[in-house]
């Protein structure tokens, strides 16, 4: 909403400065966005009036005008057709520069000297009239500046009015919150209305079918206007406000409905067939082409008004192409009007059409005050186009549109904002809202609300109000008193803490990627649909197919955010991200979310350095990071089983298990994947369900003694088979070693030459130790000697 | 300058003996530079076959006077040198360490070793501050469904169907079979948890609910579809708006700095009556006006209000007995104001540009 401070003083004497004002409103809940001023660009403009015009003696189209510039006659060349003795036009003087940057000096042409140029509105970007030189209105002397010939030196203050307040959208309703602000007095716009004999009710019918969405339907005929265009000053109210002028009537309806937040529409009344108006909802198929040439399929929900023949007007949203006012109207038909809010918002929002009058009747128009602004229209109508105003108005209301009457607890209004107000300073606020206030025994107030207010309805709208002119910023600051109150984090919201930190540690970076993702994903991870749920969870209106469906999986935007790095050439991409994702659940409306822990790492681990060789990112790289969150989250058990996965290479992934539990998976993906996907070949991935590893979750270890005797450490290297995994191997030997094995680390892998063909040799590091006293060397060597004669009997391993 | 003290070796001079070995010792001792001709020195005097060992074993052969004298000069003489052979070792010793030392100086403009280096995300780093800012009011910390139903996104929040509020906010819907259209939908806010907070759990309740939200906007500098709130919601008997005050003033000064104005603008919210939109001075010009500020001096950085005892029908508290306020803020908002991050889209890309920053 834009408010022309010059526009607004005429409700209301500003008392204080733009400045003031805005913050006043701002603190009030009127948030001005932007204070701008206007009339700077006219600077040095001056009133001329012209005194003569003769012919230019070498130029056909021009002519030389004698012009008064107050102080002093000049001769301006001039090629306006209307440049003629007696009217008076905005002259440019040398030296001066026009809104577009033309400077204007004296000037020789074909012999003439031009001291100055004679303007139009065009060239003083005022409008678009290129056609002849702007023609003041009014007793205007010659000399006079523009800027104040004009009133063009103007502060508009644009606010932001929140939905709650549809009054603020007026000049009147910005005018009483500044009254209440200020403490000073509302003015309303004062005029006379002159009716002529002719009784409106005879030319004019207006009948209402259905009267829940149209509770009041007010119409006035104005009859023997002119059309034409609006006088200087409420064209630039008009442009103040926002809205561009158009003709006399026209812009009365605009600029009333601005001025009192009631939307109007003209018709001319000789194309409303019979002179009848009937407000009902659109019928099964029915059309209507609007203002803006655009033929509309109407909803059975649509509001028309209409005449006996068809719709005239899509109500409260935009008139019809058909009953518009031309330049040949002659009689208008002024409709003011109160439309359900519900109903014209849904019209706009299926029409996809909005407009002035939808925007305020979607948020709530006074009913009480139609009537009063056809009245005003009307005067100004006759006073701006000429005509007259027949008698009465044809003002039909269906339901009641009374005041309403609120109870208020004074006490109840000091709970709740938590200052003292006394009885009495409640109900000057109240009053200075334009509100009734009756007092009902010490502490209850009833309270009647003015119909402008739609948005007060109960005892704490009341309260609202109190607390935001009483101004929030003289509301005391205390925290709330409870003593029995302690701030704690749960375990699953501490343990994806602490995950989040090990990622941290394990050098991983956090990434957060978007919800949505192409449902080309599913196809490429998962052709099959063996995977993923098969239907996933689709958004109905999506901003594009590229992010229509809900994640069933974290790994496509982890994919993505590698794909997005490598493209830019960072192409070692470490990457982690904890997150929800979306499983649809049979008869269920909503879905599972569970949080899942993804990573992904590609290129480098560690990149060369000037000593040593650079070290790849893989499998066995996030396989580490897993072992970091077995280690940081105590788990008692866990392990990588050899599983295939559509989306993974069948030779290099498994499932993570932990306590037991399929907690997600491990591998590197699948070629083809990387291929489809853009992404380089030998990304590994991990995905787990956080669930899972909060369960097997130790947070707190059972204490484990400390060993005080000093161990005996021994390598052990031996052959086995290429088939033959290393965990098992790992695995025989713990279970062979004894309580006194301690620690069993795989250092060292070898293929080769020094073994046979199809064969490995595997170097394992163990650590033995009592707790009670130290060991002996027999002992270890003894424990040893039952781990290789284990190999030997389940693995087939030798010594090497 | 000779090996053996002035007035020692005028005593073993004496004796030709002791006085050949002295000018031996002389030139020998003299010329041994290292650790090695130092050794071959002990062996040459003082080894098993040694010139000093050898005088001391022939001493049993010599009368007793004779034996006598030059027993105590041959003795002199062995503990002088083995003195001075350890004394000069370690001399050597030093030096040679001093070298080796020199040898092994390394050049330490050299770059480190490559630690792998991980980070949290700038915006879960903020979630996390704010967490704590509010664990310490005594707040917990809440969750709820990101798909929602209308009912806890919007109705229940008293904002019916027909609401202009609703026109605020584009809603992303979700295909469910045999769901209506607007049945399921993303939520819109975080203030839903609000709603399913107070139906589970009788009051007093004091939460913070950090998570996403969804709203239909075509991503730009300031949009995204997708992004991050933190809610709020304390209700207890005799909450007021004081309260409201006390505790966002608190919360913005730890957030943002001690020596923030704060401020309080009303506003308008379906489920907060009366609602207010909060300031806190611009850090970038320090409230005199700028680009970032937009030259008011303020940056708005959420919204609150009291909760709207409608809200307390939906869930069956009595408003008259409890009443309570709820906030919400934009967790990329004060991203982009604390850390000067100047596109949304940015938090989202993972370029490891922006990662490697925070």
């Amino acid at each position: 909403m834009r408010v022309s401070l010059e526009w607004l003083s005429e409700y209301v004497d500003l008392v204080v400065g733009a400045g003031e004002l805005a913050e006043l409103l701002t603190n009030s809940g009127t948030a001005v966005e932007a204070v701008e001023t206007t009339g700077e660009e006219l600077q040095g403009f001056v009133v001329g009036e012209i005194l003569e015009v003769w012919p230019h003696p070498a130029a056909d189209r021009l002519s030389v005008c004698r012009v008064d510039l107050g102080g002093q006659v000049v001769e301006i060349v001039c090629g306006a057709p209307n440049a003629r003795a007696g009217i008076r036009s905005p002259v440019a003087p040398p030296g001066t520069r026009l809104p577009d940057g033309t400077l204007i000096s004296e000037v020789e042409i074909r012999g003439v000297v031009s001291r100055g140029m004679l303007l139009s509105e065009k060239e003083l970007a005022l409008g678009e009239d290129s056609s002849g030189i702007m023609e003041l209105e009014g007793e205007v002397k010659a000399g006079t500046s523009l800027v104040e010939a004009l009133s063009a030196a103007d502060t508009v203050l644009v606010l932001e009015i929140t939905p709650n307040r549809p009054d603020c959208l007026s000049m009147l309703g910005v005018a009483r919150e500044v009254a209440a602000l200020t403490g000073v007095r509302l003015r309303r716009p004062s005029f006379r209305l002159r009716e002529d004999e002719e009784e409106a009710a005879q030319r004019v019918g207006v009948e209402i079918l259905d009267g829940d969405l149209c509770s009041r339907y007010v119409a006035r005929v104005i009859d023997g206007v002119r059309v034409g265009p609006s006088p200087w000053w409420m064209r630039r109210r008009l442009r103040a406000a926002g809205i561009r002028p158009i003709n006399n009537v026209v812009d009365v309806t605009n600029y009333v409905m601005m001025e009192l937040g009631q939307p109007l529409h003209a018709f001319d009344y000789r194309l409303v067939r019979e002179g009848k108006v009937i407000v009902r909802r659109a019928a099964p198929g029915e059309t209507i082409t609007t203002l803006d040439g655009v033929e509309r399929r109407l909803h059975p929900d649509d509001l028309l008004i209409c005449d006996p023949a068809g719709p005239i007007a899509l109500a409260g949203v935009m008139g019809g192409e058909h009953t518009e006012v031309s330049e040949e109207t002659a009689c208008v038909l002024l409709e003011s009007a109160h439309f359900n809010p519900a109903a014209i918002m849904r019209t706009s929002r299926t029409q996809d059409l909005t407009s002035e009058a939808s925007y305020r009747f979607e948020r709530g128009v006074d009913p009480g005050g139609c009537l009063y602004a056809a009245d005003r229209a009307s005067c100004l109508m006759a006073e701006l186009a000429g005509g007259r105003v027949l008698r009465g108005a044809v003002d039909v209301v269906t339901t009641d549109i009374g005041p309403r009457v609120v109870p208020l607890r004074v006490e109840r209004a000091r709970r709740i904002i938590g200052v003292g107000f006394s009885p009495d300073r409640v109900k000057e606020i109240l009053l200075s809202l334009e509100m009734g206030v009756r007092e009902e025994g010490e502490d209850a107030l009833q309270v009647e609300v003015p119909t402008f207010r739609p948005d007060l309805e109960r005892e704490i709208d009341l309260v609202e109000e109190i607390a935001r002119i009483h101004g929030y910023q003289n509301i005391p600051s205390t925290l709330p008193a409870t003593p029995h109150r302690t701030g704690f984090l749960t375990r699953e919201q501490r343990a994806r803490r602490r995950l989040a930190s090990i990622m941290v540690g394990a050098g991983m970076r956090e990434a957060i990627t978007v919800s949505f993702i192409h449902d080309a994903w599913l196809r490429i991870l998962d052709p099959d649909a063996e995977h993923f749920p098969a239907s996933p969870l689709r958004l109905r209106n999506p901003l594009s197919e590229e992010a229509a469906v809900m994640r069933p999986s974290l790994l496509p935007g982890l994919l993505e955010a590698v794909r997005y790095n490598v493209n830019r050439r960072l192409t070692d991409v470490h990457l982690f991200e904890m997150g929800r994702v979306f499983v649809p659940v049979a008869g269920e409306k909503l879905p599972r979310e569970p949080v899942r822990l993804g990573c992904v790492v590609t290129g480098r681990w560690i990149p060369k350095q000037w000593d040593r060789e650079p070290e790849e990112a893989d499998l066995y790289t996030l396989k580490g990071v897993l072992e970091r969150i077995a280690d940081g989250m105590h788990w008692e058990s866990w392990s990588l089983a050899r599983r295939e996965y559509p989306f993974l290479h069948p030779g290099r992934s498994g499932a993570v298990l932990v306590g037991g539990e399929e907690a997600g998976y491990l591998g590197v993906i699948h070629p083809r994947v990387a291929e489809k996907a853009d992404i380089p070949p030998g990304t590994a991935v991990m995905e787990l369900e956080v669930d899972a590893l909060v369960r097997a979750w130790k947070e707190i270890p059972e204490y484990r003694e400390v060993p005080r005797y000093p161990s005996v450490t021994m390598d052990l290297a031996v052959v086995v088979r290429e088939e033959v995994e290393a965990g098992r191997v790992e695995e025989v030997i713990r279970s062979a070693g004894g309580e006194l094995l301690r620690e069993v680390r795989l250092f060292d892998l070898y293929r080769g030459g020094q073994v046979g063909e199809g064969e490995k040799s595997l170097a394992f590091n163990l650590v033995f130790y009592a707790l009670d006293r130290t060991l002996r060397e027999e002992e270890a060597q003894a424990a040893r000697d039952a781990i290789v004669q284990a190999l030997r009997e389940r693995v087939g391993a030798r010594l090497r | 300058m000779s090996v053996v003290p002035e007035d020692l070796r005028g005593e073993l001079e004496a004796d030709p003996r002791t006085g050949e070995i002295v000018a031996r010792l002389e030139e020998e001792l003299g010329a041994a530079g290292d650790s090695a001709a130092l050794e071959r020195v002990r062996v040459s005097f003082l080894g098993r076959k040694g010139r000093v060992t050898a005088l001391l074993q022939g001493l049993r052969d010599l009368p007793p006077q004779e034996r006598r004298e030059l027993g105590r000069l041959a003795n002199l003489l062995k503990s002088f040198l083995e003195k001075e052979l350890a004394r000069r070792a370690e001399q050597l010793r030093d030096r040679e360490m001093e070298e080796e030392l020199r040898r092994e100086r390394l050049d330490i403009t050299l770059p480190g070793r490559h630690i792998p280096l991980g980070s949290r995300h700038l915006l879960s780093s903020i979630i996390e501050e704010i967490e704590d800012i509010f664990l310490g009011l005594g707040y917990q910390v809440a969750e709820g469904p990101e798909v929602e139903l209308d009912y806890y996104n919007f109705e229940a929040l008293n904002t019916p169907e027909w609401h202009p509020s609703k026109s605020l906010q584009d809603t992303f819907y979700v295909e469910v079979p045999g769901a209506d259209y607007r049945d399921v939908l993303l939520r819109t806010h975080t203030s839903p948890v609000q709603v399913r907070v107070m139906e589970s759990t009788p009051p007093p309740v004091y939460v913070i609910a950090p998570g996403k939200a969804y709203r239909h906007d075509v991503p730009d500098a300031t949009h995204s579809p997708m992004f991050h709130q933190v809610e709020g919601l304390a209700v207890d008997e005799g909450i007021s708006m004081a309260d409201l005050k006390g505790t966002l003033e608190t919360f913005a000064r730890r957030m943002f700095g001690e020596d923030r104005q704060v401020r309080f603008r009303p506003h308008f919210f379906p489920f907060t009556e009366p609602s207010a939109e909060v300031d806190v001075s611009c850090n970038m010009c320090g409230g005199g006006g700028c680009r970032v500020c937009k030259g008011t001096g303020w940056l708005e950085i959420l919204g609150a209000g009291m909760v709207d005892p409608n809200v307390f029908g939906y869930v069956g508290y009595d408003p008259e007995r409890y009443t309570g306020f709820a906030f919400g803020m934009g967790v990329e908002r004060i991203a982009l104001l604390k850390y000067g991050v100047p596109d949304i889209r940015l938090f989202f890309d993972n370029h490891l540009g922006l990662l490697e920053q925070y």
